[in-house]
C-alpha cells in the first residue's frame, strides 16, 4: 500500500475524531475570546501547544497574567501523559528516520493516538505470521498515523479559530454561559470516559479540595490539592493491586 | 526575568513536543509501565477538576458565594446529561441553558 493510501486510510478513520473535536475546539476558542486572548495567542497556543487539556489548564492562569511558572507547571502537568501514548506508538514506527519522527510526533493527542494504536494492534494481531519489510511497514503505519493527527490538528485549529471569531458576536449579558461552557464541557467529557471507582473518587476529592487550596492560594493551592489526590487515589490502588496479588 | 504571554506558549509547546517526540526518537521498544501510565492519567484527570473548581466558583482566593449554587446545579446537571447520554456535547447543551437561565433571573 503506498504512502498516499495509507494517509487517506487514516483520514477515514478520523472521521469520529473530527466530529469530536469540533465542539470542543469551538468550546475553547469561545472561552479563549471570553478571557481577552488575542487571536494570534489563541491560534499560537492551539497550534504549538496542541492539547486541550493543557490549553483549559493555562487558559485562567495565562488570561489574569499569572507567574510563568505557574502556567508553566500546570500546562506541563497536563502534558506529562503525551509519555505513554508516545511510547506505546513507537514500536510501530520502526525504521522511520528521526525527522519525519520529530515532525509527527507534534500531532500526538489523546484522540489522535487512541485510533492509530488500536489499528496498528489489530493489523499487527492479523499479520502474524506474514513476512512484511518492517521498514515500509513502519513507513505505511507513520502514514495512517498522520492520516489521522494532521487532519485531526487542521480540524483542531480551525474550530479554536472559529470559536474565537464567533465568540466576538455575542451581546454584552453572555458572561455567565460564556464562563461555563469550557469547564461544562470538560466535566462531561470527565464523566463520559470515567470508568471503575477510583476516577471518580479523585476527581470529586479534587474538585471539592480545590476549592480550600486556592482559598490558601490562589496560585498553588489547586494544583497542590489535586496533585495530592491524584497521588492519594494511586498509592492506594496501588496498594490494594499488591495486596490482592500476594493473598 | 518576567516572559511575555506568547514566551509563555512558546515555551509550554517545547516541553509538549518534548513529551510527545523524546518517547519515539529514544524509546522505541521500551514499554511506559502501567503503573505510572495510570498515575500520570489519574494526574490529568485531578488537574481537571482543579481547574473545573477554581474556574466556576472562586474568583481570586474568595469563593463566588452568590453564583455558586447556580454554577454547581448546573454543572451537576451537565455531568448527569453527558453520563446519560454519552454525549459530552449534550451535557454542555444543558448546563449552559441553565446557567443562562440563573443569571437572567438573577
Amino acid at each position: 500500500m503506498t504512502f498516499s493510501s495509507r494517509f487517506r486510510q487514516g483520514m477515514k478513520a478520523a472521521i469520529p475524531v473530527w466530529i469530536a473535536f469540533v465542539p470542543s475546539s469551538v468550546a475553547w476558542g469561545i472561552a479563549a475570546q471570553s478571557h481577552k486572548l488575542t487571536l494570534e495567542e489563541v491560534l499560537l497556543l492551539s497550534a504549538w501547544v496542541y492539547s486541550g487539556p493543557a490549553q483549559f489548564a493555562v487558559l485562567g492562569p495565562l488570561a489574569e497574567g499569572k507567574s510563568a511558572i505557574q502556567v508553566l507547571i500546570a500546562g506541563t502537568l497536563m502534558n506529562l501523559r503525551f509519555l505513554p501514548m508516545s511510547t506505546a506508538l513507537a514500536p510501530f514506527f520502526c525504521g522511520v528516520k528521526r525527522l519525519p519522527l520529530l515532525f509527527s510526533s507534534h500531532v500526538v493527542s489523546a484522540s489522535s493516538f487512541i485510533v492509530p494504536y488500536l489499528q496498528f494492534q489489530k493489523e499487527r494481531d492479523s499479520e502474524a505470521h506474514t513476512e512484511s519489510d518492517p521498514i515500509a511497514k513502519g513507513y505505511g503505519n507513520l502514514a495512517f498515523f498522520l492520516g489521522v493527527g494532521v487532519t485531526a490538528f487542521i480540524v483542531w485549529v480551525a474550530g479554536t479559530a472559529t470559536g474565537f471569531i464567533v465568540a466576538r458576536g455575542f451581546p454584552a449579558g453572555f458572561e455567565e454561559p460564556l464562563k461555563f461552557i469550557l469547564p461544562g464541557y470538560f466535566a462531561g467529557l470527565l464523566v463520559v470516559e470515567m470508568k471503575g471507582r477510583m476516577v471518580p473518587l479523585i476527581c470529586a476529592v479534587s474538585l471539592i479540595a480545590a476549592l480550600p487550596g486556592a482559598a490558601v492560594s490562589p496560585e498553588w493551592g489547586w494544583l497542590a490539592t489535586s496533585v495530592v489526590a491524584a497521588w492519594v487515589g494511586w498509592s492506594l490502588e496501588e496498594w490494594n493491586l499488591r495486596a490482592a496479588k500476594s493473598s | 526575568m518576567e516572559l511575555t504571554r506568547s514566551e509563555i506558549i512558546i515555551v509550554l509547546g517545547i516541553t509538549a513536543l518534548a513529551f510527545r517526540a523524546v518517547p519515539q526518537l529514544y524509546f522505541v521498544g521500551e514499554k511506559f509501565p502501567e503503573a505510572w501510565d495510570r498515575l500520570l492519567r489519574y494526574l490529568s484527570y485531578a488537574l481537571l477538576c482543579g481547574i473545573i473548581a477554581t474556574t466556576l466558583f472562586m474568583k481570586g482566593a474568595a469563593l463566588e458565594r452568590d453564583m455558586a449554587p447556580y454554577r454547581a446545579t448546573a454543572l451537576v446537571a451537565a455531568t448527569v446529561v453527558a453520563r446519560w447520554t454519552k454525549s459530552p456535547l449534550s451535557g454542555l447543551i444543558v448546563g449552559t441553558l441553565l446557567v443562562s437561565v440563573f443569571s437572567w433571573l438573577k
